[in-house]
């Protein structure tokens, strides 16, 4: 029955909604905990137009060049997502964790985990505390993956540095929305594909870099090293990454409101950069020419561009309405995705 | 295979020595070895149906009160089976005396809707429990996938958890757990008319979204597990065509967690009395968690003690 109400939502769809959901559930129903992006990335290239040439740096970046002359806008996407690496294999056969990220710990207590592997995914359990303690936040996790011994665990095929994750699914809800975990950030991966399947490559001034960077939840590391690289030379960047909503019966409205459904946002002020109000000017008159729908506001948290600001880059991020961030249930509205593919179009286009 | 060489070998032997007698005591043998090829087979298929019966069971949904979609399930599943007022699922095996009762509680505490706000959210009270409740039960649907069994089907919906992000420079010191007064469920409606129309209204049930997970050497993990494999267990034991002493009315109850037991009562007031009862009960890890475990050997050794105990045997 949820199949069939998933069929009845996907045919009122239009055929941009269609799209940007099937490019966006095929990436967030991948794993790719910060330094492990392989498999992200993988799918990222599968879904790329034809004409697009791909090159891996030694940072696990993936980067697509486009247009002619000196000076490249950088729009940059970051792959990885939060989650825990094995740390150390118990005497007992329970793994260690380490945290990738920065995430409410209970939302993974006592939950289905996946360990991560080269080959097929090991499945285990993240076990409940074990001790009579009822305050909200948990002990330091373990995994179970049914062994009670070192030698057990190992020969399961677990090793010290897999990661892991819980099983995730895109689930469509009501209307345009979705529910998943990682939407942080595949839907800047999904908004760079959307643009570049578009891409009018003749109306281009000057280069443009398409950037899927790795390692953005522990340190913004991939866009890190892509800075380093492009240094002063850059015209301007773009993190197209999420703006985390106060849109939630939960959050207190005094910043951070955005609402779902209508449109991409301008994240003008965040904890790492703070955009010039006159680029925010300029980012308005694009959309409003292109009659692309923007929101302008200020949330919380880092992003990649803001590692080209210290060589004297101007970071113009945008992105999108988030409810739940960092939990199992973030949700988005897919028309935000459509808004944001068209306006990461025009930015590359037009300005 | 090796049954079927077995039977194989015995014929050809038969034909080798000629004679009646031979043959006849080879016959014999060949019926003993298919027999219990038959017996093998049997047992090993009901082993397979025990599994399998425990994960798709664990993946079903029952809040106390609210099993229909469960007992409907059961209905298809057992040939024979009926359903009662109260919604108890029974199947009489055997006739005559003495009239045994082996039973299996299929309900869960879950959550019914309790109001739908203006901007279409929706709020939950909880449905049994009481003061046996796990003390962080409702804490395990913060941030999670619940469903919502509404008059037009499922529909799936998350319950809001605060961003992590705007957590950060704020105080966070409530560490009290998260009760099921903090719960708003999200189907992603932007109003009250919104979520009637998905078919949800006051008292549909809610419950989390449940994915069985296999893992280690024959263990499966999800809610109420223990619960679920011993009706898996039960089932595969009625499924089996067991020998019957007597009668035997096995029972799936409900409300095992509500009103004083109504379910197991009504079973007893209407179809006895019986002069022995037995519940199926399992041994598992991790109670009232996401993640209860138990092992899949162990259903299928319960399945197989439940069809000696409706023949008879202690």
């Amino acid at each position: 029955m949820i199949l069939a109400l998933a069929a009845i939502l996907a045919i009122q769809d239009t055929s941009r909604v269609s799209e940007a959901q099937s490019v966006l559930s095929q990436l967030v129903e991948s794993y790719g905990v910060s330094g492990s992006e392989a498999p992200v990335r993988e799918v990222v290239k599968r879904l790329l137009p034809g004409w697009v040439k791909t090159e891996t740096d030694t940072a696990g970046n993936l980067w697509v060049r486009t247009g002619q002359g000196e000076g490249p806008v950088v729009i940059v996407a970051h792959m990885d997502e939060i989650g825990f690496r094995v740390d150390t294999i118990n005497a007992d056969g329970t793994l260690g964790l380490r945290n990738r990220g920065g995430f409410i710990l209970s939302l993974f207590e006592a939950r289905p985990a996946l360990i991560h592997t080269d080959r097929a995914d090991i499945p285990g359990i993240f076990l409940p505390r074990d001790s009579g303690l009822t305050r909200r936040t948990p002990p330091p996790l373990r995994v179970s993956v049914g062994a009670t011994t070192r030698a057990g665990a190992e020969s399961l095929g677990v090793k010290v540095g897999q990661t892991i994750t819980m099983p995730k699914q895109y689930v469509r809800l009501a209307g345009t929305l979705a529910t998943g975990r990682s939407f942080d950030d595949r839907m800047g991966c999904a908004a760079l594909i959307l643009a570049l399947r578009t891409l009018d490559r003749s109306k281009l001034r000057h280069p443009v870099v398409f950037l899927f960077s790795t390692r953005e939840e522990i340190g913004l590391e991939g866009a890190g090293a892509a800075a380093r690289q492009l240094g002063t030379a850059t015209r301007r960047v773009h993190a197209i990454d999420t703006f985390v909503s106060a849109d939630s019966p939960l959050e207190l409205q005094n910043f951070a409101v955005a609402k779902l459904g209508a449109g991409a946002v301008a994240r003008a002020l965040d904890n790492s950069s703070i955009t010039p109000p006159a680029y925010v000017d300029s980012l308005a008159g694009i959309a409003r020419a292109r009659g692309i729908a923007l929101q302008i506001g200020t949330t919380n948290g880092g992003n990649d561009g803001s590692t080209f600001v210290p060589y004297g880059v101007v970071d113009v991020p945008l992105g999108w309405p988030l409810r739940y961030s960092h939990s199992p249930v973030e949700i988005v509205d897919l028309k935000d995705l459509v808004s944001l593919a068209d306006l990461v179009r025009a930015v590359a286009e037009d300005w | 295979m090796m049954m079927e060489q077995a039977v194989k070998r015995q014929l050809r032997r038969s034909r080798d020595n000629g004679g009646g007698r031979a043959v006849a005591v080879d016959r014999r043998i060949c019926f003993l070895t298919v027999s219990t090829a038959v017996a093998v087979l049997t047992a090993s298929l009901s082993a397979q149906t025990a599994d399998s019966l425990a994960i798709r069971f664990s993946g079903m949904t029952a809040v106390t009160g609210y099993e229909q979609s469960m007992t409907d399930s059961l209905l298809a599943l057992l040939p024979g089976s009926v359903r009662d007022r109260t919604g108890n699922v029974t199947v009489s095996l055997g006739r005559g005396a003495p009239k045994r009762l082996v039973y299996c509680n299929l309900d869960e505490i879950g959550y019914a809707a309790g109001n739908i706000t203006d901007d279409g959210y929706i709020t939950l009270r909880r449905v049994g429990g009481g003061a046996r409740l796990y003390p962080l039960f409702d804490q395990q649907l913060e941030g999670q996938r619940v469903t919502l069994f509404g008059r037009r089907g499922p529909v799936p919906g998350v319950v809001a958890v605060r961003s992590t992000h705007l957590t950060r420079g704020r105080p966070t010191g409530n560490e009290a757990p998260f009760t099921v007064d903090n719960a708003y469920v999200d189907v992603g409606a932007a109003s009250r008319d919104e979520v009637l129309s998905l078919g949800i209204s006051l008292l549909t049930p809610v419950a989390l979204t449940k994915r069985p997970q296999r893992y280690g050497n024959g263990l499966l993990a999800a809610p109420n597990a223990g619960r679920r494999a011993a009706c898996a267990a039960l089932a595969s034991a009625a499924l089996a065509r067991p020998r019957v002493r007597g009668t035997v009315v096995v029972a799936f109850t409900v409300q095992s967690l509500y009103a004083d037991t109504a379910g197991l009562k009504t079973v007893v007031n209407l179809q006895g009395p019986f002069t022995d009862a037995r519940m199926v009960t399992l041994p598992s890890k991790f109670p009232d968690t996401p993640v209860e475990t138990v092992s899949l050997p162990d259903v299928a050794a319960l399945m197989a003690d439940v069809v000696k105990w409706i023949g008879g045997s202690q």
